[in-house]
């Protein structure tokens, strides 16, 4: 063989290898196409080369839903609503070109937690429409489901038959609903239940609100802009420092506490009616190791929500509902102890339904539930005293604060 | 290709990006211009949930917002889900009822919101190539007419401290090629004018911090396109092309209902209905025409025939001489109103909230019932009227009532 020869041949060899290593035309394509889509930036600046990519996957038809379900994982927010459509819009193809969707795959891909909740929630969905018998197949693995959604519909389920079941051997399987249950609807229908069995739970201990705080204020909010002026107990460590509050008056950290099912604590009540006014609130949590975590506050004022000084969340609106979870802010708990210090402002309204000044707290998991080794750490007689989360005060230390 | 063609080509499409939705189309809230006025006639004066209808569709979800229709394509949105983050863009045959595509985002603003309202409030816009439909969650998605995703932005991922507990409801428009988008609420408020084709913005005005559910009109004044946009700061007026605030009536403030020009005058709603002339710059001197006791509720008023319509929380039908502001009458009927009024062919279509119509005779100054037609079911979206017929989106169904 000549060097020419060997040349040639070697040269058809790497071609050949190239072309049996590179991925298919379409699949390149399909890769493409989502990797464009998922580099979409802020105020549609991006759009004009990701609608031509949104239109190239979904040509692609079939063989690009399992893709696309899967590029969902690690997308944007803004990205996902762009593949979600996207697999709206090729099962309609299919659907419409009388093709099925690949039942296998789509069952696997649900059934993989590692997925998206909301792409594997969507995987379902189309799988059920397919596959009637999916849903009573599938929802019973849902029960302790990372997607909000397929852990609802599963309970949703197993509630409907126990109910039907015999109240006395309902009760074990009861009590493990009841600690799979994340949606308050659902967390009052059992709490009832099991109270029919003769079964009594802790609402607050399940949803691991923060029943322990101490809180000092009211502090002036001059020209109603609360939220955004900082005020001394944000920097404070030491809970005997007093500070210059609303008129004028001298105020310091006091403990309450709150026997409320779902921690809400009365700032009407604990710092006397104020208005144009803030007030902080300051929890300790110890964690066994480094957790991350939400906090999710509920109130119907202006929030700011800090996890050992920093800042995590805020929300400057007033009035309009309050809503459990309806704020949250993403953490990471150290080992050791942690301050949660919740600020909450309220404005000068007059109408009578804007007169509540209040919070609830809880700090949970992903799916709202809770976190394993954590405590509240609450100071009994200037000792501090490991309590669970939403653990009941004492009667008389509700009002602790005001002897 | 020589440049006539292509310059004849564009024809067209100039004449669609320039010319307000006129004719038989009802391509937004309250149709051309917000006017709740249709030309057509021979409309449908009887109905009932097995009569008179033309075809029916079932809608996935509840939704307050109004169905569009343009050519041969009606649009809906619903909102779904426990947490109703679910959010359905829907488009059917306007002919046939046949749904010819479905698209579903996931929600990426807060989802709070008052029980009667939903996700799903703000009407959608639609012209010839498609449609546009904003969410209560400030998703923001263009289909093409097929169910194309042209583009999507998320303007909370854009603007973060967006919010409204109470539920955002006011309607985007389209002037002149360009995507008018309010947004006003207790975080960062704008009006933007958004690019058609790819989503980006072509300018964003400041608007104060307020919840305002107002939906934007169109007027032509000293050469220039002015966007009107009533809030509880007052009537405040931007240039088309620019962006720039031209004048700001104080006394023309209102946060729910939205306003109806006829000709030169504007009808504000406000302690009842309150007419001024515009000029070029702006609001000329005192009101032409009051009358307090045509009130509105969540509806907006209604100018047909030479009279003032307004419909009420407490089931009033209420209508005045549009010059003088004397009242006709105010009657009481069963049920409440959140549907605004609209009119055509001499009737007046007054949806109540459990899909009960009372279609008003137009020609009378006196309160007389030419039919009364329910549904029975939940009505809370404002009919459309298009092709000859009324549509009405309930809570389970979109109706084409006609022939």
């Amino acid at each position: 063989m000549t060097r020419g020869n060997r040349a040639a041949r070697y040269g058809w060899v790497a071609v050949v290898g190239v072309v049996l290593a590179a991925p298919a035309p379409a699949e390149d394509d399909i890769t493409r196409a989502l990797t464009t889509i998922k580099s979409v930036d802020r105020e549609g600046k991006k759009n004009d080369s990701v609608g031509p990519a949104w239109r190239t996957l979904v040509a692609e038809g079939g063989p690009a839903l399992l893709p696309t379900l899967a590029a969902i994982d690690d997308a944007n927010p803004t990205a996902a609503n762009w593949l979600r459509t996207a697999v709206d819009a090729i099962a309609e193809a299919e659907a419409n070109a009388s093709r099925p969707l690949p039942a296998t795959k789509l069952e696997a891909f649900v059934k993989d937690t590692k997925n998206a909740p909301s792409a594997r929630q969507l995987a379902y969905e189309l799988l059920s429409k397919q596959d009637k018998s999916a849903p009573d197949r599938l929802l019973p693995g849902f029960l302790n489901d990372p997607n909000p959604d397929l852990r609802r519909d599963a309970i949703a389920a197993e509630l409907d038959r126990l109910t039907k079941a015999d109240p006395a051997t309902a009760k074990p399987a009861l009590e493990r609903l009841f600690g799979f249950s994340r949606d308050k609807d659902q967390v009052d229908a059992l709490v009832k239940k099991l109270g029919e069995a003769g079964v009594q739970v802790s609402v607050a201990e399940h949803f691991a609100f923060l029943t322990h705080w101490h809180l000092v204020g009211p502090f002036e909010s001059e020209k109603g802009k609360a939220l955004i002026l900082s005020y001394p107990p944000e920097m404070a460590t030491d809970l005997a420092a007093t500070f210059p509050g609303k008129g004028g008056a001298k105020v310091g950290w006091k403990p309450y506490s709150t026997a409320d099912k779902y921690g809400q604590m009365d700032l009407n009540k604990f710092l006397g009616k104020s208005m144009n006014a803030a007030a902080y609130a300051r929890a300790v949590v110890n964690a066994e190791s480094e957790t991350p975590c939400q906090i999710r506050v509920g109130s119907p004022n202006a929030v700011q929500i800090f996890l050992n000084g920093k800042k995590l969340f805020e929300r400057e609106e007033y009035h309009h509902g309050m809503n459990l979870d309806h704020h949250t802010g993403l953490g990471v708990l150290r080992k050791g102890e942690n301050v949660i210090l919740i600020k909450v402002c309220q404005n000068n309204q007059t109408d009578s339904w804007a007169q509540t000044w209040s919070f609830q707290a809880r700090v949970c998991d992903a799916t709202g539930g809770p976190l394993p080794g954590l405590t509240q750490v609450v100071l009994r007689g200037g000792q501090p005293v490991p309590l669970k989360l939403g653990e009941s005060p004492e009667p008389d230390a509700i009002l602790e604060g005001k002897k | 290709m020589t440049w006539y063609p292509r310059l004849l080509a564009c024809v067209p499409l100039t004449l669609a990006l320039t010319l307000p939705l006129i004719g038989a189309d009802w391509g937004q809230f309250k149709g051309p211009n917000a006017t709740g006025v249709s030309d057509e006639k021979a409309l449908p004066l009887t109905w009932a949930k097995d009569q008179g209808v033309k075809w029916k569709a079932p809608l996935p979800a509840r939704g307050v917002s109004s169905p569009v229709v343009v050519g041969d394509r009606a649009y809906v949105t619903c909102s779904s889900g426990k947490r109703d983050d679910r959010l359905h863009v829907l488009c059917f045959d306007a002919v046939t009822g046949k749904q010819l595509w479905h698209r579903q985002l996931t929600a990426t603003g807060g989802t709070a919101c008052h029980p009667k309202t939903c996700m799903a409030a703000p009407t959608p816009v639609a012209d010839e190539s498609g449609v546009y439909a904003l969410f209560a969650t400030g998703d923001l998605a263009a289909f093409d007419m097929d169910g194309t995703l042209r583009w999507y932005r998320s303007l909370v991922g854009d603007y973060p401290t967006i919010t409204n507990q109470v539920g955002m409801a006011a309607s985007p428009i389209l002037a002149k090629g360009r995507l008018i988008v309010p947004m006003d609420n207790e975080g960062e408020s704008f009006l933007a004018a958004v690019d058609t084709r790819y989503g980006t913005n072509v300018w964003k005005a400041d608007r104060p911090k307020a919840v305002n559910w107002v939906t934007p009109l169109v007027r032509e004044a000293g050469g220039k396109t002015e966007i009107l946009l009533a809030s509880p700061s007052g009537l405040a007026a931007y240039d088309l092309t620019t962006g720039e605030k031209q004048w700001i009536f104080k006394d023309g403030g209102g946060s729910i209902p939205t306003g109806v020009l006829g000709g030169d005058t504007l009808y504000l709603p406000g302690v009842g209905v309150t007419a001024v002339k515009l000029t070029d710059a702006g609001v000329a001197g005192e009101p032409v025409m009051k009358a307090k006791d045509v009130k509105s509720g969540y509806g907006s008023p209604l100018l047909y025939a030479g009279k003032v319509y307004a419909t009420d929380g407490n089931g009033f039908i209420s209508c005045a001489d549009a010059k003088t502001g004397k009242l006709h009458y105010r009657e009481r009927t069963k049920g409440v109103y959140s549907a605004s009024p609209v009119a055509g062919d001499g009737k007046v279509y007054c949806l109540n909230e459990t899909g009960v119509t009372t279609v008003v005779k137009a020609d009378s100054t006196e309160f007389e019932v030419l039919a009364t037609n329910d549904l029975g079911e939940e009505g809370l979206g404002t009919p459309a009227i298009a092709r000859g017929c009324v549509f009405i989106r309930t809570d389970k169904a979109l109706y084409c009532i006609g022939k």
